[in-house]
């Protein structure tokens, strides 16, 4: 899986792209921990170009999500394949993370 | 840190007399064979999605209980049913159990006390002497359980494990415990092992309850 990110204002825009497994989750969460350091912080996650999430994958959401609610922040996910949203919607992870329609949307929800 | 394998032993431990709360040993086993598994999920050492488990890495950890658990995986194809997973370790329920008690005996939660009930049927039980194990995993839970917060991976499979097990019960009063029933059932959902634990543990139950009725 490849991780790029970029700012947006105040937001940090995270692109995920590839197969989230338990192969890219150790280097993955060492790079969203990075992303979600700091005050109040605000994250939108863009998963367009992301094909596969397994259960490593979204612990790695997960503990990301944490970060940011216990410093007061803001996540958001945007652009889900179909087969990625039924994951989330199987194991209600898209009841503790906010999840918009695409990119624009998840800065948007955050902002 | 204690492993999964030793929180369940102690919560299943009623501290007042330690003797084990009631639980039929099959969901025991279940419930015994979800922690090792979700504790090598959380080690990177498998993984699963809404289809299947994958040993992932077969490299030992370096604990007893979860490097017998992967070697046994490990035997298997790299992928696996999780449900076919699950009743596989269980098979080895009983002797994580022992391990877990020896475990937190040398730890020093708990020692073992050997007596007799009417002079004759040998009776074993495991009083706890340091509970501050206990009271921080209840504290932690009971926090969990009655707020929002996000939860940590440990803290879903904790409660995938005290549901399986009906122990909810023991961290919550039964009026928190009925305006907590949304947010269980929220939690526990999120691991998919979990879910395959609280389903067959679930079945299992309802089989031991039929057959006591129906002997």
């Amino acid at each position: 899986m490849d991780i790029a990110q970029e700012r947006d204002g105040d937001v940090v825009v995270v692109r995920l792209s590839g197969r989230f497994d338990s192969s890219a989750a150790p280097s993955a969460e060492d790079q969203l921990t990075a992303a979600v350091a700091g005050e109040a912080p605000r994250v939108a996650i863009d998963m367009s170009q992301l094909s596969y999430v397994s259960s490593a994958g979204l612990r790695v959401l997960l503990v990301a999500a944490k970060k940011v609610q216990q410093q007061h922040g803001k996540l958001a996910l945007g652009g889900l394949a179909d087969n990625v949203r039924e994951v989330f919607a199987a194991t209600g992870f898209d009841t503790i993370i906010t999840i918009a329609a695409d990119a624009a949307a998840a800065v948007a929800a955050v902002r | 840190m204690l492993s999964f394998s030793e929180e369940i032993v102690l919560l299943l431990l009623d501290e007042t007399d330690g003797n084990f709360v009631p639980l039929p040993e099959a969901v025991f086993a279940i419930v015994m064979s979800g922690a090792a598994l979700m504790d090598l999920a959380l080690h990177n050492r498998i993984d699963t999605d809404l289809e299947k488990m994958t040993v992932a890495d077969r490299t030992p950890l370096g604990d007893d209980i979860l490097d017998d658990a992967l070697a046994s995986l490990g035997r298997k194809s790299a992928t696996l049913d999780i449900v076919d997973a699950l009743y596989d370790v269980a098979t080895r329920a009983e002797e994580y159990r022992a391990r877990a008690l020896r475990r937190l005996i040398a730890r020093g939660i708990l020692k073992e006390e050997n007596g007799r009930h009417l002079w004759v049927f040998r009776t074993r039980r495991y009083p706890v002497i340091d509970d501050s194990e206990q009271q921080e995993v209840r504290a932690r839970l009971r926090q969990l359980l009655l707020t929002d917060e996000i939860p940590d991976p440990r803290d879903v499979v904790l409660v995938c494990l005290i549901d399986a097990c009906a122990l909810a019960g023991f961290v919550l009063s039964a009026a928190e415990l009925d305006a907590a029933a949304a947010r269980v059932e929220q939690l526990r959902k999120m691991d998919l092992i979990g879910q395959a634990v609280t389903k067959a543990a679930s079945e299992t139950e309802a089989i031991v309850k039929f057959a006591a009725t129906t002997m």
